[in-house]
Formats: structure tokens, sequence, C-alpha cells
């Protein structure tokens, strides 16, 4: 299985820049996922990848082997890739098995090769009996999976997948994460996944990167990035969470719009600041720091989602539906943050702000 | 339960208005049979009381001596049967008959009017008369200007002025002023029959003087006087004008009566359907443009197809059996099928990869391409025939002038020769290959470019993936093409009329023109001809439409397709290369050789020499008043086909898009069928019915081209506002009426304005074909309805070929200009 070696990567369409300076490396057999929102590159990088776009600037290596930069270019069908679209791409044309036969066809494998490959794929996918249907016979799934099959069927070193499960609903979206995840752990393969989903990529990642306007914000295990966010956008992007300003004074950040209500700190920043607080992390207690009135509450069964006015600003609790008994509006309560995320203020936050808006 | 919310109440209060118009539809229905009834019955009741036309007829057949005993014995107890009035009818008409006879030399016949005119009774004046005349008439140009005038002056009364004014108008002598003058000596019902006859006898197109008269005569025409005029007409062959003419009213009154019952049984069905009894502006357009496809496409085609199986009333092969035995159809049949074919396959084949390099790969100047080649799309094809013919001339062509300097041969004629079969097929592909690559090339925009990128990354170069996913996927829409290409070539007239005639290869096209040609037995044949065109075109429609729509892979993706572009890399200055060249050949040649040419004095020579360049071919054509009288012709009726063709456009995407309304499928089944039928065969159609004989007579008039170029192109101006109203969400107009703006409010300020890009390419793409049409103006022309496309094929066929180009070339040129102007009225959104 290969390694994936991107350095100084810089992509642009004319005047607009695309990526900016990626420099990473994907290990063997891991699992690395590309989050960003919409538009931030994510395509771009993987079609880099996969040899569809030429980097403007910069090298990629898969395996030892340089691929793209300078004068090189491995065109795709050279590159020995298993790749999955957005949308499937599985062609119409061809039954099940033509399609999932198509890159060993290609390769000239024999025959009998051939048709142990492709059932060993299909059985894989859990599509055996469908072999011989058109790809119009079968359901979104279904289809999801013939092209999951055919990118793994040729035993590539390396398997792209362009938010593959977008298409699909819900409950099918679940199964099929955690299909795809076992697919990876059974053959070992390394796998660039690009979603936009952030609760996909928590599920399935060795490894996130989170993109923003073709710039890596951060990179980690799912672990590191929602509880240790390099920056306000990565908080913001995994996860719920409230943005208040806030100054350190003596141990303790004041923050702004709470009637001038503190809470404790023994970080290492000083003066103004960004504290990023997810409602999971916030409990009604007695020993609270904050103070506030309880001034909506919407029971989902499982949690309950709170509106809590401290001082001038709302902050939103999401407690366990349990305590939704104790509760009720117009209540005095105190608050105890659990843990908060703190950042310098440096303007991000505006930002971000401003297209969430 | 709150009273107003009662369902029964509502239902109550609906009640009146499905009462009233039930009982509406009912009256109008009633109203139209009884209408069809009385026409019927009008019919009917002519030929049984006045005269037994039929019989008549076979009788002066009989006496004319130019059928054989056998058949005349056959019809002499209809002879004898005839009653006193008939008898005296005939022997009049078989005075007009004679005159004919004896005017051919017939010598059986000028017995027989000697024998009429001794024993000729009460009629005996006007019998003689008219012998006499016949004496003036033979002589005609002959006779001095004081004899004419003795005869004119001459004192045996009315009679005799009659019968030399019949002369005189006769399209033999060029006497029409005469005529006229004549004719004003006369009063009342006797002028009133003079002026009918000069009208049937000059096929309609008397001097205007006359033809004001005639038209309000044609009302009158049931009076006696007027059926005698009428049947002599009969006798003189003119079967259909004066049968026309005797017939028109109670057509008329058939014609609408059946109209209305039709539409109210529509109607009917439509509101069942819907649910609703409240009669509604939109049922109303529904109705009006279904009868205006009914009356102008599907009945004409439908007469059409009858007639030629029926050609006398009964079932019958042997006009087929005849038309497709005869060695000359035979040989236009296979031409036809060989050219389309051909065309077909090499269109085809140079479609498909030029429209994957300029839309797929990174070649030079893709949009210029793309451009240069859909331009043809809006060239009339005569006019490229005409520049091929320049080109590929045996003796003077450039092309062959230049093979000859360079491969050094002999000055024969040759080596290239348009006029054959295998030059028409080249022009014809030059001509239409741009209708695959326009389709083809659509295809391939909307393919989900991943599903070729699949392919690379599963291994597979550029080339396999083009071999193994693209063009499968492509199929349909190739096949698509390839058909719209194949039965476009095979019903074309431009390019065959010009190039085939004189190499002697005939088309089915050229065959039907000139059986049409040969007046009132042509027809039949030209029908039997047209049949074959009608169902090969239907065959086609129904395989590319029903068929292969279903069997459609391309998928458009939800997200915006960017086409993946192929990388052409050492490929790609050879393959510019040669797509200039291909470009540079088809495109710019013959654009070139029509420019030069229109400024050659001699054909031969080349326009560089000193002596050969001159701009009065431009300036003679341009100066003449027919030429402008034409473009004039030309301008307006395309004016008015694309304005009315857009209002039907409009109100059908409305139909389309925005209603749920049950049978708005029908009209919009009409219009594709319509724009699928061949032009010859849409005019042919029109001929056979709308010269009176079903009670609309709008034969040689402009009407008749209106409403062919309607049927032919409404369809590509309906495709361009339908798709642009299937843009706008319907919320953007719901927005608004919530907003309160009313309907037509929200039409002018919201759907108009987003449409109106559209609505002006509908226009253009209506109006260009029209401007230019010949294929169905050849056969629907008439002297005051001669439009620019006819004009310069006369030019070419009769007077000058330099002259004619010089006419193409303005006729591109406002092509040209018309496209610019929609480039710029649309923002660059549209052009051809
Ligand atoms: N072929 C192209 N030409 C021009 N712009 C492109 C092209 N492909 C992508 N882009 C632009 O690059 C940006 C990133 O696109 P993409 O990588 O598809 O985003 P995403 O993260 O949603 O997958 C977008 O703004 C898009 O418009
Ligand atoms: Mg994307």
């Amino acid at each position: 299985m290969a390694t994936v070696t991107i350095q100084h990567v810089t992509k642009s369409f004319g005047d607009n820049v695309v990526l900016r300076e990626f420099n990473e490396t994907f290990q063997e057999g891991e699992f690395v996922t590309l989050l960003g929102p919409s538009g931030c590159g994510k395509t771009t990088m993987l079609r880099i990848i996969a040899g569809f776009e030429r980097p403007t600037t910069g090298e990629l290596y898969i395996g030892d082997q340089l691929v793209s930069g300078g004068k090189t270019f491995i065109p795709p069908e050279k590159r020995n890739i298993g790749m999955v679209f957005q949308s499937y791409a599985v062609w119409p044309h061809m039954n099940v098995f033509d399609n999932v036969a198509y890159p060993l066809t290609i390769k000239k494998t024999p025959k009998n090769t051939i048709r142990e490959q492709v059932e060993r794929v299909l059985d894989i996918v859990h599509l055996s009996q469908y072999a011989q249907r058109l790809p119009n016979q079968l359901s979104g799934g279904q289809q999801q999976r013939v092209a999951l099959a055919r990118a793994l069927v040729a035993a590539p070193e390396l398997l792209l997948l362009d938010e593959p499960l977008s298409n699909l609903d819900a409950k099918l979206r679940e199964s099929m994460r955690f299909e795809i995840k076992e697919i990876q752990k059974k053959t070992g393969i390394t796998v660039v996944y690009v979603t936009h989903d952030q609760a996909e990529a928590m599920a399935m990642s060795d490894r996130i990167f989170v993109i923003n306007r073709g710039v890596v914000q951060q990179s980690g295990t799912p672990d590191e990035i929602y509880n240790h966010p390099a920056n306000q956008f990565v908080a913001d992007f995994l996860g719920k969470v409230d943005f208040f300003k806030g100054e350190v004074r003596d141990g303790r950040i004041y923050l702004e719009g709470m009637g001038g209500q503190s809470i404790a700190y023994d970080g290492p920043r000083t003066g103004r600041v960004d504290v990023a607080i997810r409602p999971e992390n916030i409990i009604f207690s007695a020993e609270g720091e904050l103070k506030g009135v309880l001034e909506t509450q919407y029971y989902l069964g499982d949690v309950d989602d709170c509106r809590v006015r401290v001082g001038d600003s709302l902050m939103r609790v999401i407690t366990n539906g349990y305590e939704h008994r104790f509760l009720h509006e117009g209540q005095e309560i105190r608050l105890a943050i659990r843990e908060s995320m703190v950042f310098e203020d440096d303007g991000l936050l505006e930002d971000i702000l401003k297209i969430r808006t | 339960m709150k009273r107003s919310t009662d369902p029964r109440r509502n239902i109550l209060k609906r009640e009146p208005a499905k009462l009233v118009t039930r009982i509406g539809l009912a009256v109008i229905f009633l109203l139209g049979a009884l209408m069809a009834y009385m026409g019927i019955r009008g019919q009917n009741e002519f030929s049984a009381s006045g005269f037994s036309s039929e019989r008549a007829y076979q009788a002066i057949y009989a006496l004319s001596g130019q059928v054989s005993d056998a058949w005349k014995n056959s019809v002499q107890p209809d002879l004898n049967a005839l009653t006193e009035q008939e008898r005296a009818l005939l022997d009049s008409t078989m005075a007009d008959l004679l005159r004919d006879a004896w005017e051919n030399q017939n010598a059986g016949a000028g017995e027989e009017a000697a024998r009429l005119a001794a024993e000729g009774g009460e009629r005996k004046g006007e019998i003689t008369g008219k012998l006499l005349y016949t004496t003036y008439l033979v002589n005609g140009p002959k006779v001095s200007t004081s004899d004419r005038k003795e005869l004119l002056g001459a004192k045996d009364g009315k009679a005799l002025r009659l019968q030399l004014l019949q002369c005189m108008i006769d399209e033999s002598l060029p006497l029409p002023k005469e005529a006229a003058s004549l004719a004003e000596g006369l009063t009342g019902k006797e002028r009133q029959a003079m002026l009918l006859q000069a009208f049937f006898v000059s096929g309609g197109s008397a001097g205007s003087d006359l033809t004001d008269n005639v038209n309000s005569l044609k009302k009158s025409v049931r009076g006696k006087e007027h059926q005698l005029t009428a049947f002599r007409m009969i006798a003189r062959s003119e079967v259909s004008w004066g049968w026309q003419l005797l017939v028109s009213n109670s057509s008329t009154a058939v014609l609408l009566g059946i109209i209305l019952m039709l539409d109210m049984v529509l109607l009917t069905l439509l509101m069942m359907a819907e649910k609703t009894w409240i009669v509604d502006f939109k049922w109303i357009m529904i109705l009006l443009i279904v009868d205006f496809l009914l009356l102008f496409q599907l009945f004409p085609s439908v007469y059409m197809l009858i007639r030629a199986f029926f050609p006398e009333g009964t079932f019958s092969l042997s006009t087929m059996q005849r038309l497709y035995t005869y060695s000359m159809n035979l040989e236009a049949l296979k031409n036809t099928l060989i050219a389309a074919f051909a065309t077909m396959i090499l269109g085809t084949a140079i479609a498909f990869p030029l429209a994957w390099l300029v839309g797929r790969t990174d070649l030079y100047g893709k949009k210029f391409f793309r451009s240069l080649f859909i331009l043809t799309y809006m060239v009339p094809p005569y006019v490229g025939a005409m520049a091929w013919l320049r080109l590929m001339n045996p003796n003077v062509g450039t092309i062959n002038q230049w093979l000859r300097v360079i491969f050094r041969l002999s000055d024969a004629p040759g080596p290239l020769n348009a006029y054959t079969l295998p030059g028409m097929i080249w022009v014809l592909t030059t001509f239409y290959y741009p209708y695959a690559f326009i389709t083809i090339s659509r295809a391939m925009e909307k393919m989900d470019p991943s599903l070729e990128e699949a392919s690379r990354i599963s291994g597979a170069s550029p080339v396999k993936t083009l071999l193994t996913v693209t063009l499968p996927m492509m199929t349909p829409s190739l096949i698509a093409g390839a058909l719209l290409v194949f039965i476009s070539a095979a019903s074309c007239y431009g390019i065959p009329s010009i190039i085939g005639i004189p190499g002697n290869v005939n088309t089915v096209t050229t065959r039907i023109v000139e059986y049409v040609g040969q007046g009132q037995t042509g027809m039949n044949d030209a029908t039997g001809l047209a049949v074959f065109l009608m169902v090969v075109a239907l065959l086609i429609l129904f395989v590319s439409d029903v068929l292969l729509a279903k069997r459609q892979y391309i998928t458009v993706s939800g997200k915006s397709v960017r086409p993946a572009i192929v990388e052409l890399r050492s490929w790609r200055i050879p393959m510019t290369i040669l797509v200039s060249l291909f470009a540079v050949i088809v495109v710019v040649l013959p654009f070139v050789t029509i420019l030069t040419t229109s400024f050659k004095v001699d054909i031969g020579k080349s326009v560089f020499d000193a002596s050969n360049f001159t701009t009065t071919n431009w300036t003679s054509v341009f100066a003449r008043a027919e030429t402008i009288g034409c473009l004039k012709n030309s301008l307006i009726f395309a004016a008015v086909s694309a304005t009315v063709g857009l209002v039907i456009a409009c109100v059908m995407s409305y139909l389309l898009q925005r209603t749920r309304v049950r049978g708005r499928s029908i009209p919009n089944f009409l219009i594709t069928l319509g724009s699928g039928t061949p032009s010859v065969v849409i005019a042919l159609g029109l001929i056979m019915t709308m010269r009176g004989n079903f009670g609309i007579n709008i034969y040689n008039t402009a009407y008749i081209l209106i409403a062919a170029y309607l049927v032919k192109y409404l369809m590509m101006g309906m495709r361009t506002v339908v798709s642009a109203m299937s843009q706008i969400h319907v919320s953007l107009e719901e927005c608004s009426q919530v907003s309160g703006a009313s309907w037509l409010t929200t039409m002018r300020r919201i759907t108009g304005p987003l449409i109106f890009p559209s609505i002006a390419a509908g226009w253009f793409l209506i109006f260009i074909p029209s401007f230019y049409e010949l294929s169905m103006t050849t056969l629907l022309y008439s002297s005051t309805t001669k439009t620019i496309g006819l004009q310069l094929y006369e030019y070419w066929t009769l007077t000058s070929q330099p002259m004619s180009c010089a006419m193409a070339f303005g006729i591109l040129l406002i092509v040209v200009f018309l496209n610019f102007i929609l480039n710029r009225l649309t923002r660059g959104e549209f052009s051809i």
C-alpha cells in the first residue's frame, strides 16, 4: 500500500486560487479525510491526486514515485488508483458485472481471473446476486456499492472517495460508513476520503484534514480536532459551538455582555480572546460560576436543548434529557463550564460569523 | 361547522356555471352540426337539381373527339338522358370545347362544331358567335387593329361582345387591358360572369383590376350565370378551379360546422378530465392552436394519404403501381435513398469527431470553430449548392482549375464534377453535418464527465475511454443526429434542384415539384411520391422521439457539469490544423466563392483579372423593382410567421410548463409532427386542400405561404421558449403573485423579462428560415407572392450566375446581420 506525499501543492483556476501550499503526507494504510465546507477545494485536491488536474506548482508523490510536478505528469490510468465519484459514475450501458470487471478487462486479465475477482468484490459489497442487472434497475445505495466494487477490484494501492455517501438517505449513509470502514480495515488500503459532513469524518477517519478556502487549518485525529481545534474555524466547523468575546485578567476571562461575570482560566493567553464553548460542555450546577435565567428549552427526548440568558447574552446548553423534569422556564440557574476553548482575538471569528449568516 | 366551509355550499355555487357551460357546449355543438348538415345538403342539392356535373363532363369529353369510340358509346345513354335544360347548357359549353378543339386543329371537332352551329336552335346566335371568335382567336395576333375595332364595334349584340371578351382575356392573347375596358361596357350579370371567367382562365392571377372584382364574385358563385361559367371551365379541363368555386360556399359551411363540433367535443373531454366547468381563456387558446394545426397540418397530410390510396374515391394501388414502376421515379427514389444514406454516414462521421474535438479537448480556437460550424446551419441550402457548383463545375470550377494545375492534368473537364450523385452527396453533407454536430455536441455537454473519468481511473487511455464509454453512451444521440441528417437530406429540395436538375440527378423532391408543375393529373402522381417521403419522415420521427428518447443514457448530474477536457498534447497542433482545413474547405471557401463570383464578368476567369471585375451584378440586381418587391415579400411573410408563431409558442410554453391542463400535449405533438414533415409534403398537402375545395381558399395568397412556414418552423421557436420557461422556477412567479401582483403584471414584470432573450431567439428562429425558404415557396407562390429565395433560384437557373451570387451574398449578409441583432438583443446569450 502506498503513501501519498504532497509537497507545496498550489492550484489555481485563472485568478482563482483554490488550493494554497498543500504540504502533507498520508501514511500507508491510513484512512484520511479531507473535511471542509463546500467549495473549499477538497475535490480539487482529490482530482490532483487522481491525475485529473495538474497542480499549478508543487509536487505529488504516490509511494516513492513522482506523479505530478515539474515536467512529470503521469495520467490517471497509469496511477493504479481506485476512485468513487460523488455521482457514482456507474456506466448505464453495462451491467453490474461488466462495470466492475472493466478495470480488469482493460488490463487484459484472463477471463477466469476476472470472474473470480469480480465475484470476490461483489461479495464484499453484498451485490453478488445483482451481477447481471443494469444500473438503472438498482437503487442509489446499490449503485454506490457497484462504484465501490469497481474501485476495489483491481486491488489498487490507493482509494479515493469523493463525498460517496452524500446522495444517500440518512439510514443508508450510516450503514455504508461502517461498511467502507470495514473494507478498508480488511484490505489495509490507503484511503483518501472527501466529505463536508463532520460526523462522517469523525466516525471513519484515522486522520482528518480540515480545509477552509484552500488552506489546511488543522490535521489530526478526530479527538484532537474536536477537542483541541487549532483555531476558531475548526472549532466552529466540527460540532456545535457558541463563541463569546472576552478579556483575560487575573487568571479569569471576563466575558462581554454577561454583566461582568467571568470564568476561571489557567491557559497561556492574555488580553482579548475568543472563547468557544460547546453546549454539551456546560452543566447546570449549584456551584456554577455563571448565573442566569433559563429562557427556553427544546426537549428532544434524549437531550434537552436549553437557552439560558446570562447578562445580555444567550448561552446554549445541551443537557441530559433526564434533567428536563427538574427544569422550568424562567428559573434562575447557575452554569458550570466543564471545558472551553480559548483563542487569540485575531479577527478570524468575525470572518467566520460573516460567512455563517 | 362554519357555514362558509360547508362543502355542499360550494358545489351549489358552482352548479349554475356547470349548467351554463354544458348547455353552451351543447348548443354550439348542435350549431356546428346544423352548419355541416346544411352545407352537405347544399352540395347535394346542387348536383341533384341543376345539372349532373359528372354526366355533363363525360358527355363533353365524349364529344370532344379526344376519346375512343367505345368510351363515347358508353356515355351515349347519359347524353340521351339529358334534360332539356342540360342539353342547352351542354350545347353552349360544347361550343367552348369545340373552339378549343378547333384551335388544336382537331378536324373531327370542327365538323361537330359546324353541325352544332347549323342546328343551334335558340342558342344559335351565341354558338355562331363563339365560332366566329374562334376565328378571331386563332388569328388573334394577326388581326389588324382596324379589323379588331370593327369586330368590337359590330352591332350584333351582347353575345358577340361577350365572346370576344372571352377570347381576349384568354391567357394566350396579350390583351388584358382591352379586355378590361371591354368589361366596362358590360353590365350586371354578364360582366360578373366574364370577370369570373377571366379569373378562371388566368388561373387566378388576372390583372389586379379584375381580381378585386373577382373576389367579391366568388361569393355569388351560386348564381345561375356563374354556374354556367364554371361549367364551361370544367369543360376546358380547369376542373379544379371551376369545381372549387361551385361548391365553395357549402364547403365552408361544412368545414366550419365540423370544426365547431370537433372543438366542442374536445373541450368537453378536456373539461371532464379537469373536472372544471368554467370556461377559461386557456381553453380557448388551446382550441385555436389545435384548430390551426388540424386545419393546416394534419388535415392536408391525411387528405394526401387518402388521395394516394383512393385516387378516384375507391381504394386502388394503381397510381402507386404506375408511379413506382416508372423508371425515372425509381431512379429518383434510388438517388434519394443513396444520397440521404451517404450524407447521413458521412455527416455523422464528420460531426462526431468534430463535436468531440471542439467540445471535449483542448483544441486551439474551440469557441471560434464551434460558432463557425453552427453558422452553416443558418445558410440557405441552395446558396451552398450554388457555391459548390462554382467550385466543382467540371469545366470552369475553381477547384478543378486548381487541381488541373497542381496535378498537371489536361484541360479536359474534371476531375471533379458537381453535377453528379457524389457531387450532390458532398454538398448535402457540407450542409447537413451541422445538424448532427449540434445534436451530438449538446449530448456531450450534458454527459456527466465523471463517467469518463471513472474509465480513466480504471486504467483506460483517453482513446480507449472514447471508444468504450463515451461512444456507447452517446449512441442514442448519435443515432438521433444521424436520422435527422438522413431525413433532412432526403427531403431537401434546394440542393437537388440546383445540382440535380441540370445534372439529371432526380430525387423524390424534384420529381414531386415537377409533377405539381404538370397541373391536375400531375398532382395525383406528386401525392403518390410525397407519401413515400412522409412515411419515411414519420418513421424517423417515431424512432428518434419515442424509441431513442427512452434509451437516453445522458444523466444530468445535479452538480454543475464541467466537461472533462482531454489534453491532446502532441496532437494538439496537427488536430487544430486539420479542423482549420476542414473549416476552410467547408465554410470559408463556399462563402468566398459566392462573394468573388458576384463581382465577375466571366465566371470562368479569376475575379482578379483586370477586365473581369465588375460591380454591375450587384447594382443591377438590387436596382430592380422586382428584387426589392421579393425582398419585401420575404421580410413581411417571415415577420408575420415569426410573430404569429411566437404567440403560439408563448401560449404553448405557458401551457406546458405552468399548467397541468390535460390535452396540452395534443398541440405539442402536432407541432413536433409538423416540423418533422418534409417541406415539400407540407406544401403539397396545402395545395390540395386549401384551394377552396374544402371551404378555404388561400391558394395563391400570402396566407398559404405563412401557414406553411408556421407548420414547418413553429417547433424551433416553441422549443426555445419552452426550455427558457422551464428554467424559471415557478416559485419566482408565485412569489410575485403572493406579493400582490396580478397574473398579467407577473407576466410583464417577472416572467417576461426573464424569458425575453429566448423570445427574441424564438422569433428569429422562425424568421430566418422562413425568410429564405425555397422548397415550400416553389410550390405555393403566385405572381404576387414571390419571395427572395425563389427570385434567387430563378436568377440562377434562368438569368445569370454572377447576379444570383450577388443576391445570395445579399441574403447571407441579411441573415448574419439578423443574427448579430439577435446576439445583441439577448446580450450574447443566443445566436444561431
Ligand atoms: N475546472 C475548474 N475551473 C474553474 N474553477 C474550478 C474548477 N474546478 C473547481 N473550481 C473552483 O474551485 C473551487 C473549489 O472547488 P472544489 O474543489 O470542487 O470544492 P469542494 O471542496 O466543494 O469539492 C470552487 O470555487 C470551484 O468553483
Ligand atoms: Mg466537491
